[in-house]
C-alpha cells in the first residue's frame, strides 16, 4: 500500500474547499425574502406591509396572539392561501431571488421547494411506507426499490425507524401522535424541500413528543431554512436564532431571539413576551 | 335484576311520589329492551322467510332441472294444453324444459356494464359537487342528483326504448361497431347493432339509474374528508387529481364500496326498465353488446303471467328458481363485497380524526 503524505490544510484552504461543496453557493443568502406584503380576505386586511428577509439555515420563529396573521402570513409562502375565496395579496415573495407569484413559477415545484408541517399530524390513508415516500413517487424523484431506501433514510433521520420497521405496510393511525408528526415530518422531509414551514406543529403533542420534535428541528439547520409558527414561548426561545413578533396583522418586532425576548423595544412585545397578553 | 331502593315512610297510605316515575322508567325500560330485541331478529326473520318460501316454491323445478338449470339454455314451456309428464316425480307439461343460463349471464353483464359506466361518472360527479363548483350551483346540482335517484324506474324504461335506444343504434352503436378492430374483448362491440333494444343499452339504462344512488352517497363521503390531509397532500406538491386518487378517495374507500354495493343490488334486481329495454329474448345468450337478451328479474316479471297458465305449477317453480338463484346472487356479491370493504378498510382513517 502507498504510503500516503497528508499535509495539514490551512484554515483559508479548508473554507475555499468548504465553499466549493457548499450546495447552496452562489445563492442568494436570504432564501425568502418578503417585501411589502400585504394580504388581504375579501375587505379584512389580514397582513400589512410586512417586509423581512429569512437568511438560509436558520430558524425563525413566528409568534404572536391569535389572529395576528402569523399563521395566515406563513400559509402564504407556500401559496396555499392563493385558492382562499378573497384571498388577494400585494407586494412580493422571493424564492431565491424569483417571486413565488411569477408565471415561470411552477406552484408543484414551488411546494416541494417550500414543504409544511401542520398543527396536527395528518397521515395520508395508506401505510406507514407509503406515506414516507408519497411526495417522492407524486414527483417522480425516486421508484421501484429507491423509495425503500428513501423510506428507511427518512424514518431514520426523524428517529422513527427503530419504532416502525416491523410495520412499514400498517396503516399510520395506530402510531401515537407524536410518532405521526414525525411520519409527516420525514414525508415532508423526503421531497428534499430547501425551506420547511411549520404551523404549530407540536400544538397537539406531549411534551415528550414536542421536545423530540424540537431536538430534531435543531438538526434540520443549516442544511434546511425553517419557518416556524408557535404559539409556545418556550418553544420559540429554544429552537429559534430569529423571532418575529406580530401583532394585529403587523410585524412589530424582529430580531435574534435571545435579544427580542430579554429586551423588547416595542411595549407589546414586550407585554406579549412576559405573557402580559395572549 | 336490582332496582334503586326507593325510600319508603312508615305510612303505606303515603306513597313516594317517585315510586311511580322509577315504575315509568321501568316499564319504558322493557319496551326499550323488547322493542330492541324485535328490531335486532326482524331482518334475519324477514330474509329466512323470504327465501325459505322461494325455495319452497322452487323445489318441484329443482327436482327436475337440478343443476342444470344454471348451466342450460333452453327455454320451453312445453305443450301447456296437451299431455303432462312425470320427470322425478314432478308432474311437468309435455316437452317443458328450462335453462336459465342465458338470464344468469345477461343479469351478470347488464350489472357489470352499469358499474362500469356508473362507478366513475359517480365518482366524477361526487368530486365536482363537493370540491369544483361553487356552493350555489352545487347546492341545486346535488338537489338533482338526488331527484334522479328517485324517478320511478319505468319512467327510465321508457326514455330508454324511446329515446336512448333509437338513438344509440342509429347515431352511435354503428360508428363504434365499424371503427373496432377484431380482436379479443373488443370483438363483442363488432357486428349488428340491432334496433337498440338490447345488452349494451340495458347496461347504460342501468348505469344511468344508478349513479344517483351512487354519487349523492359519495358526495356526503367526500364532505367528510377533513381539510387537513388533503391540505398536507397539497402542500407535498401534490395536483388536485393526485390529491384525490391518494388521499380523498381512500379515505371514503370503504363507503364507496358500499355505495356501490347499493348500486349494484340495485342493477341485478332492477326489472321493469330491463323488461323495456333489453329485447326480452329468452334462451338465447347475446352475440354481441347489441344483441337482445334479458335478465332474471325481467324474466321474471314478463314471464309470471304466461307461466300462471301452466296447469302442473312448473312453470311458476321455475321462476321462483329464478328468483332464488337471483337473491343467492345478491348474497354473494354482498358477502364479497364485505370481504373488500374489509381489506380496504386496514389503511382506512378513524372515522372524525383529522
Amino acid at each position: 500500500m502507498d504510503e500516503v503524505t497528508r499535509q495539514k490544510a490551512t484554515p483559508n484552504e479548508v473554507d475555499r474547499a468548504l465553499a466549493h461543496l457548499d450546495p447552496d453557493a452562489g445563492r442568494p443568502s436570504n432564501v425568502v425574502d418578503v417585501r411589502s406584503l400585504s394580504l388581504q380576505f375579501g375587505a379584512k386586511t389580514v397582513i400589512s406591509d410586512v417586509t423581512i428577509p429569512f437568511e438560509r439555515g436558520t430558524i425563525t420563529a413566528l409568534i404572536g396572539p391569535t389572529g395576528s396573521g402569523k399563521s395566515t402570513f406563513l400559509r402564504t409562502l407556500n401559496r396555499m392561501n392563493d385558492r382562499v375565496v378573497g384571498f388577494r395579496h400585494e407586494g412580493e415573495v422571493l424564492l431565491d431571488n424569483e417571486s413565488i407569484w411569477s408565471s415561470s413559477q411552477d406552484l408543484l415545484s414551488l411546494r416541494r421547494r417550500v414543504g409544511m408541517l401542520f398543527q396536527r399530524p395528518n397521515p395520508f390513508p395508506m401505510s406507514i411506507k407509503d406515506n414516507v415516500v408519497a411526495g417522492v413517487k407524486a414527483h417522480g424523484i425516486a421508484k421501484g426499490r429507491e423509495l425503500d431506501v428513501v423510506a428507511e433514510t427518512r424514518l431514520r433521520e426523524v428517529g422513527l425507524w427503530n419504532a416502525v420497521k416491523d410495520r412499514l405496510n400498517d396503516s399510520p393511525y395506530r402510531l401515537s401522535g407524536g410518532q405521526q408528526q414525525l411520519l409527516c415530518l420525514a414525508r415532508a422531509l423526503a421531497v428534499g424541500p430547501e425551506v420547511l414551514l411549520l404551523d404549530e406543529p407540536t400544538s397537539a403533542l406531549d411534551p415528550l413528543s414536542t421536545e423530540a420534535v424540537e431536538n430534531l428541528l435543531r438538526t434540520l439547520v443549516p442544511a434546511l431554512t425553517l419557518i416556524v409558527v408557535t404559539h409556545n414561548l418556550g418553544q420559540a426561545r429554544r429552537v429559534s436564532d430569529r423571532t418575529m413578533f406580530f401583532y394585529e396583522g403587523r410585524l412589530v418586532e424582529h430580531g435574534p431571539t435571545p435579544a427580542l425576548f430579554e429586551s423588547p423595544r416595542d411595549p407589546d412585545t414586550a407585554r406579549y413576551v412576559n405573557g402580559l397578553m395572549g | 335484576m336490582t332496582v334503586p331502593s326507593t325510600p319508603r315512610s312508615a305510612t303505606p297510605v303515603a306513597r313516594d311520589p317517585r315510586a311511580t316515575g322509577v315504575r315509568r322508567h321501568r316499564r319504558e325500560d322493557r319496551a326499550w329492551r323488547i322493542g330492541g330485541r324485535l328490531a335486532t331478529i326482524l331482518p334475519i326473520v324477514g330474509f329466512a322467510f323470504v327465501m325459505i318460501v322461494l325455495a319452497v316454491k322452487a323445489w318441484p323445478a329443482f327436482r327436475v332441472s337440478g343443476l342444470g338449470f344454471i348451466t342450460h339454455s333452453a327455454w320451453q314451456p312445453g305443450n301447456t294444453y296437451g299431455g303432462t309428464q312425470r320427470v322425478h316425480g314432478v308432474l311437468i307439461p309435455q316437452g317443458a324444459t328450462y335453462g336459465a343460463w342465458p338470464m344468469l349471464l345477461g343479469t351478470l353483464q347488464t350489472s357489470a356494464i352499469a358499474l362500469l359506466v356508473a362507478l366513475p361518472i359517480s365518482i366524477g360527479t361526487a368530486f365536482a359537487l363537493t370540491e369544483r363548483l361553487p356552493k350555489w350551483l352545487s347546492a341545486p346540482l346535488g338537489f338533482f342528483v338526488e331527484i334522479l335517484a328517485g324517478v320511478p324506474s319505468v319512467i327510465i324504461g321508457l326514455w330508454g326504448v324511446l329515446v336512448l335506444g333509437p338513438f344509440l343504434s342509429r347515431d352511435v352503436y354503428p360508428i363504434v361497431a365499424n371503427h373496432l378492430p377484431n380482436v379479443p374483448v373488443l370483438r363483442y362491440f363488432r357486428g349488428s347493432v340491432g334496433y337498440g333494444e338490447g345488452l349494451l343499452t340495458s347496461g347504460l339504462v342501468l348505469g344511468l339509474m344508478i349513479v344517483p344512488v351512487i354519487a349523492s352517497t359519495t358526495r356526503d363521503l367526500f364532505l367528510q374528508v377533513p381539510p387537513l390531509p388533503k391540505e398536507g397532500a397539497l402542500a407535498l406538491g401534490m395536483t388536485d387529481a393526485e390529491v384525490a386518487r391518494r388521499v380523498t378517495i381512500p379515505w371514503v374507500r370503504s363507503g364507496i364500496i358500499g355505495a356501490t354495493v347499493l348500486g349494484l343490488g340495485r342493477a341485478l334486481g332492477e326489472t321493469i326498465a330491463v323488461a323495456m329495454v333489453s329485447g326480452s329474448v329468452l334462451g338465447t345468450v347475446a352475440p354481441n353488446v347489441y344483441g337482445t337478451m334479458t335478465t332474471i328479474a325481467a324474466t321474471i316479471v314478463t314471464q309470471l303471467d304466461s307461466a300462471a297458465t301452466d296447469g302442473t305449477g312448473f312453470a311458476v317453480a321455475t321462476l321462483a328458481e329464478a328468483g332464488l338463484v337471483l337473491a343467492i346472487i345478491s348474497v354473494v356479491v354482498n358477502l364479497l363485497a364485505r370481504t373488500i370493504v374489509r381489506r380496504a378498510g386496514r389503511m382506512a382513517a378513524p372515522v372524525g380524526r383529522a
